[in-house]
């Protein structure tokens, strides 16, 4: 029979550019100051419930860090904060939505700038759930006992292309606003190893699942094509990029009118991990759910409560009104926030959850808050 | 198998085997007996063994692993034709183990170990001890019993290091690919004890060299024990 090890998370970074920006600040930043556009942002702002946010960009509006800069902060915080050095890692899972170059991987340039020894790499891309499946990967090998240790990095750096020069020159519907009033910039990451940490808590990873429904679901966000299916000719990569930028191709969109359904597809996800027994609905001591507004908070948590009526809101945690929306960056963002600020105790079950809109893709993972066992055992 | 049937001549080969077997039999009842009071097998049996005393033992018995293949291999060479089984026995074995040492360097770096710093490592008394020895031996004529080394440090591959690998797993929650080491030497000692009862009960063996595969067993369980206790020293 084959034993693996296991998986636990044993230290946590993020990294926010720049000083809060708080919603008048954003069109300083951004642009978009005429009439339509303001109503439209004030109307999406107040939907979503972010009152601030962090932006790589100065109060001009230029840019002031990479996305690699990013990552690689948050790398090094969550470095710093398990005490190791990039030296000490074997492998590396980059997400990220776009990358400051088209080549090579992200995860490439991030281990390029961050140092260390040999490594594998991964570069996951995707939207929002390609943090969970960098997560995987690195939790995967780790099991395997192929490495002891690796670190996942999840950052995201959309602020360059939402400023009002990309929305100049053709007439933007919702599809194009949404996104634009709802992220901003951040990353995250996590240390995994096959021991828990020495002296202090860590999160054992007990599952991670993750599930598309592309051949159901029609494009919902994206970038880089006309109209909102693929077609040959009909790709950024087809036509000159000064057709392709007064297309406005390069604008991220959202087929609002889709959300719904997501919201939809995401809680059946959910009743299916409870209905095998991935999820002990009354074992929930901590859930971190990953979405864009308030409004999918609300449907959110309304079903997740129909399974639990006695969840609470405190065993519910979210930083998206302060910290903003950093796509794949927010649930890395988000748990380390949680476990910072001492809200898990050993024994308690942490439900990471995750929809990505992009073609309906979920993720979920399951941590367990594990206290040292052998304080004096374990190696550095 | 009786003590009766034990001392008869050397020409009643299948008694004068059995004889043998028990007399090594005895010598591995004195090694169970220290290693029962080495102190990382104390901790691995009572389930207090941590990461930090694998990650020792593998690198304190690395250093003697690659010698291991290389004074087969020397008394592979000292072997005459009339010994020419032993010879052959001697140079596949040595083939079969040259390559160990890169098992457990890789268990050593999925546990997070450098290889370098593994590399870098020397032999603990022991482990000098163990290796000094074997080396004069093979370096005699017709070193025939090493086959009482042989016997010692086979014999802990094939029945003790598999127990070990378990536990080591059981204990600190290790993945198959962290113990490549330990658990290969269940199968791949295994066959070789086989090779060797095989010789040793053939009737190659007279009872002057039966003498001396018995005292160099006791000589290598000692010091084998002996490299266990002295970990890092």
């Amino acid at each position: 029979m084959t034993t693996t090890a296991r998986a636990y998370l044993t230290g946590f970074g993020r990294y926010l550019p720049g000083p809060p920006v708080d919603n008048d600040g954003m069109a300083a930043r951004l642009g978009g100051d005429d009439a339509v556009t303001a109503r439209i942002r004030s109307s999406i702002l107040a939907s979503n419930g972010i009152r601030q946010r962090h932006y790589a960009l100065d109060e001009h509006g230029e840019p002031t860090e990479l996305n690699e800069e990013l990552a690689v902060k948050a790398l090094t915080a969550a470095l710093d904060d398990r005490g190791i050095a990039p030296s000490d890692l074997r492998m590396l899972a980059t997400a990220t939505t776009l990358g400051d170059v088209l080549v090579p991987g992200f995860a490439n340039m991030v281990h390029g700038r961050l140092g260390g020894g040999p490594m594998q790499l991964l570069s996951a891309s995707g939207v929002c759930a390609s943090s969970m499946a960098a997560l995987d990967a690195v939790v995967s090998k780790v099991r395997l006992g192929d490495h002891p240790r690796g670190a996942v990095v999840a950052s995201e750096l959309p602020s360059r292309s939402l400023r009002q020069r990309r929305y100049d020159g053709f007439r933007a519907g919702m599809d194009a606003h949404f996104l634009r009033w709802m992220l901003s910039d951040g990353a995250g990451a996590v240390v995994v190893e096959f021991q828990p940490h020495p002296t202090r808590l860590s999160l054992r990873v007990d599952w991670i699942r993750q599930v598309s429904l592309a051949h159901d679901h029609a494009v919902c966000m994206r970038a880089g094509m006309s109209g909102d299916a693929t077609h040959v000719g009909g790709t950024w990569q087809d036509v000159a990029l000064a057709d392709a930028q007064a297309a406005g191709m390069f604008v991220l969109r959202q087929d609002v009118g889709m959300l719904d359904d997501l919201a939809q597809a995401g809680i059946a996800q959910f009743e299916e991990l409870v209905d095998i027994g991935l999820v002990d609905v009354r074992h929930l001591d901590h859930v971190i759910c990953h979405y864009s507004t308030n409004v999918f908070r609300d449907v959110a948590f309304d079903a997740l409560r129909r399974r639990i009526p006695t969840l609470d809101t405190d065993r519910w945690f979210s930083n998206l009104e302060t910290r903003g929306n950093t796509g794949s960056a927010s649930i890395f963002i988000a748990l380390e926030e949680a476990w910072r600020t001492g809200r898990f105790q050993p024994g308690e079950t942490v439900l990471l959850a995750v929809p990505e809109s992009g073609r309906f893709s979920f993720a979920f993972a399951q941590l367990t808050v594990v206290a040292p066992t052998r304080p004096q055992g374990a190696s550095s | 198998m009786t003590s009766a049937t034990s001392t008869d001549s050397a020409t009643d080969t299948a008694a004068g085997g059995a004889s043998l077997l028990e007399r090594l039999g005895d010598v591995w009842l004195e090694l169970e007996d220290h290693l029962a009071k080495v102190p990382v097998l104390q901790r691995l049996d009572d389930g207090t063994v941590t990461l930090e005393d694998y990650l020792r033992l593998l690198f304190n018995l690395r250093q003697q692993v690659i010698d291991g293949s290389l004074w087969i291999a020397r008394a592979a060479s000292n072997f005459d034709i009339d010994h020419f089984e032993l010879r052959a026995a001697a140079i596949k074995h040595a083939e079969e183990e040259h390559r160990d040492h890169f098992l457990l360097e890789a268990d050593y770096v999925a546990l997070g170990g450098s290889r370098a710093e593994l590399r870098a490592g020397r032999k603990n008394v022991g482990s000098e001890a163990l290796s000094g020895y074997l080396f004069t031996y093979a370096s005699r004529p017709n070193p025939a019993g090493l086959l009482g080394a042989m016997f010692i440090i086979e014999g802990l591959g094939a029945r003790r290091a598999a127990q070990w690998a378990a536990r080591f797993q059981e204990v600190l929650g290790l993945a198959d690919n962290q113990v490549h080491f330990m658990t290969y030497h269940q199968e791949a000692d295994g066959a070789h004890t086989g090779d060797m009862e095989a010789i040793l009960t053939s009737g190659l063996i007279d009872d002057a060299t039966a003498d001396e595969i018995v005292r160099c067993a006791q000589v290598v369980a000692r010091l084998y024990a002996l490299q266990l206790e002295e970990l890092d020293r």
